[in-house]
């Protein structure tokens, strides 16, 4: 035990001192949030110069209604036919395109974009949606009903929706509110954490047992200590690192969620009537609630990664470089990768049975299970799935302890499937 | 002999070639011993099996008597041919980690390991890196690292391969003084000048078979087959009636010191020097009878080629 104690705090030590680990721990949260920003700030700054569209209008009941906005410039031209004005209008004119609209609006094949670029989802969308506006305003307007416009504006509605968790009470004040959203955002990035962890710590394992293997200190360590100790202290070491990353980001997160969030938000959010909005600063200010996600988050992380770093023990031990690793690397990932899909199922149905059984198989189970926590699961699924979790992890770990024992001593050539089957078979 | 290690018809063989045939040997207690050979013997494969690090598809190697066992590996000291440090590691932290694997706590570790910097003038490279370190530089804190817990047995693949002339002489010291105090050692080389100064017992591998062993002394006496060089008064045909047919003049005279010549002369049988020397005593004013033996680089060079 002292030794894998030696080699557990080596491995950690190693890491956690580069400056580079240092970095990526401050630098991960600030990435996150820029990522979750960035598709906000693109759309506010991402459209590019004001698009002019020619209107060739055959029904003249749209041209006049068409509303430019900052995207997009309607330009009516009354005068020509559509083969004149894309003839005139082409790429060379500057124009983005030329908007025919038929005489009868409804018709099939009536209403055209004609683009000299490639336009956009959202553009169309613009387009066909003010069309659609205007014709139905023109139907509503041809029953001469008095007043209209007050009578549409009286009868826009709007209803939120509070989802909460039964309790058997029935009281608002006990039960606990949920909000979908919130749970999809959590689950989603928790599972791409755990993905993340598993994937990058797993392959630091593998690296870690081809650069020894290569540098040969390998030699000394083998006459120094037993494989099973090398194998496990590497694997505990980097364990270490990871969950020392992550404890640093919790800490960061809860302080956020008892302070920060608190006092930024909960005036302007109970002002403002945006149920999404209340749950997000309702769940992330919930200290309780963070600390027990966090808890099982750890166990979850800890398990998967445990399950696949032993794998990537193995095939680091069974080759001579990180390349030749690839083979082994690209089967270890399929299971990952499979949960990655898993996971965006769940998020429509979180009690689904594909849901259920893949947080159960241990291969999944951690970025599964964690992807449905947040929608509210029963303890005893989290308890038995990690317990699977975690039994298995001690059989791919013998497993892998039988490879590794051969694998480090041999040179050369890459091993086929069938003498790691032997390797195992051995005594 | 009092053997503390025993390798017995030890077989190991590679696809396509055998590393070791039938290999056998023993280490006596107190030694430094040599393992001698061309590269690619097997010298490097015998001792990875004797690491077990190496496992041999047959034979078996015996510490005391016993069938060695996985931690008894733990107490030898190796040193591997090729020199395997962590490249990102402090020195100084990298021997205390090595130490302390070995079973030394961290005080005792620091304080011996201070030591043994200071003794080969390395103390100031405590803090550096082993990625700025030289080659020789690094093999000093190598050489460091497998001696420090003391071990009963040390093996070292090529110690003295990456050291100049005053370094090497320095190993050899350092090697010599943990055979006195009671170390037994074995190391692999093709440097014969090293064998001669600091070996005891040698065994000299050559494609995969053990084709001489023995103690130093023994070797050169055998291979030097009765070849004595004598220094008398007498004329080459005095000389030769006085040999009769015990033994025979090799060659011409030479060298004439102070009205002596010198002859090298070839003692047919062990047992007639005595007679020889009484002979020449008599009847050639007989003033020295030397024992030429031969150079352990003429032995290796010879049972290489077998002629020995």
């Amino acid at each position: 035990m002292k030794k894998i104690y030696l080699i557990i705090s080596r491995e950690f030590l190693e890491r956690v001192r580069k400056k580079s680990f240092i970095i990526v721990t401050l630098l991960m949260p600030l990435f996150m949030i820029g990522i979750m920003v960035a598709p906000s700030l693109m759309m506010l700054y991402g459209t590019s110069d004001q698009k002019q569209v020619v209107v060739i209008d055959r029904s003249g009941r749209i041209a006049d209604k068409l509303t430019s906005s900052a995207e997009i410039l309607f330009v009516p031209e009354r005068e020509m036919s559509k083969a004149e004005a894309c003839n005139i209008y082409n790429e060379e004119s500057g124009i983005f395109g030329v908007l025919y609209i038929g005489s009868d609006v409804e018709a099939r094949d009536s209403v055209q974009l004609i683009t000299n670029s490639s336009s956009s989802m959202m553009l169309e969308e613009n387009i066909a949606s003010q069309i659609s506006a205007i014709v139905e305003h023109d139907k509503l307007l041809a029953y001469n009903i008095e007043n209209l416009d007050e009578i549409l504006s009286s009868v826009e509605t709007h209803i939120e929706l509070s989802t909460y968790l039964n309790d058997g009470t029935g009281e608002e004040e006990t039960m606990e509110s949920t909000s979908s959203g919130i749970s999809y955002a959590l689950g989603m990035i928790l599972g791409m954490l755990l993905y993340m962890v598993i994937i990058l710590y797993g392959q630091m394992v593998l690296t870690s047992v081809v650069e020894e293997k290569a540098s040969r200190v390998i030699d000394v360590m083998v006459t120094s200590c037993s494989p099973f100790q090398l194998m496990m202290g590497k694997i505990l070491g980097i364990a270490a690192v990871a969950l020392t990353q992550i404890a640093i980001w919790a800490l960061l997160i809860i302080a956020a969620s008892k302070w920060l969030i608190p006092a930024v938000f909960s005036a302007e959010v109970t002002a403002t009537n945006d149920a999404m909005m209340q749950a997000l600063v309702g769940t992330l200010g919930d200290t309780g609630y963070i600390a027990t996600l966090f808890a099982y988050v750890t166990l979850f992380i800890l398990g998967g990664f445990l399950l696949y770093a032993s794998l990537y023990a193995a095939s680091g031990s069974a080759v001579d470089s990180v390349q030749d690793g690839q083979q082994f690397n690209t089967i270890i990932m399929l299971p990952i990768i499979l949960s990655i899909i898993v996971m965006m199922s769940v998020f429509n149905d979180p009690n689904s049975p594909m849901a259920f059984w893949a947080s159960m198989i241990p291969f999944t189970s951690p970025i599964v299970m964690i992807a449905r926590i947040p929608f509210g699961i029963a303890t005893w699924e989290i308890i038995v799935s990690l317990v699977a979790l975690y039994l298995t992890f001690v059989f791919t770990t013998w497993l892998a302890a039988k490879i590794f024992r051969v694998g480090i001593f041999m040179h050369g050539k890459r091993p086929s499937w069938r003498e790691l089957g032997q390797w195992i078979r051995e005594k | 002999m009092d053997a503390i290690l025993k390798v017995e018809n030890v077989t190991k063989s590679y696809t396509g070639h055998k590393a070791l045939d039938d290999v056998s040997l023993e280490v006596p207690r107190g030694a430094v011993y040599g393992l001698l050979g061309p590269n690619g013997a097997g010298k490097t494969t015998l001792i990875r099996v004797i690491n077990r690090i190496t496992l041999a598809d047959s034979g078996r190697v015996l510490l005391d008597g016993k069938p060695l066992t996985e931690s008894d590996v733990f107490h030898i000291g190796y040193m591997p041919e090729e020199r395997g440090l962590y490249k990102k590691m402090r020195v100084g932290e990298q021997a205390i980690f090595f130490a302390r694997l070995k079973g030394l706590g961290r005080r005792e570790a620091e304080s011996r390991l201070k030591g043994w910097f200071e003794r080969l003038s390395i103390a100031d490279w405590w803090e550096r890196k082993v990625e700025d370190l030289s080659k020789g530089m690094a093999q000093k804190v190598q050489f460091i690292s497998t001696v420090v817990h003391e071990p009963k047995l040390l093996i070292f693949d090529e110690p003295f391969s990456g050291f100049d002339p005053i370094n090497a002489n320095l190993l050899k010291e350092e090697i010599l003084g943990l055979r006195d105090r009671g170390a037994t050692i074995i190391f692999s080389t093709h440097n014969m000048a090293s064998v001669e100064e600091i070996c005891d017992h040698i065994t000299l591998i050559n494609k995969s078979h053990n084709i001489l062993s023995g103690s130093v002394e023994e070797i050169r006496r055998s291979a030097g087959g009765n070849n004595f060089e004598v220094t008398h008064r007498a004329d080459d045909a005095e000389l030769a009636a006085a040999l009769g047919s015990l033994a025979i003049v090799v060659g011409e005279s030479h060298g004439i010191v102070g009205g002596y010549r010198q002859t090298n002369i070839h003692i047919r049988r062990d047992e007639d020097v005595r007679a020889v020397i009484a002979a020449l005593n008599d009847r050639c004013e007989l003033r020295s009878l030397r024992e030429m033996m031969p150079s352990m680089n003429d032995i290796f060079i010879r049972a290489v080629n077998g002629t020995l």
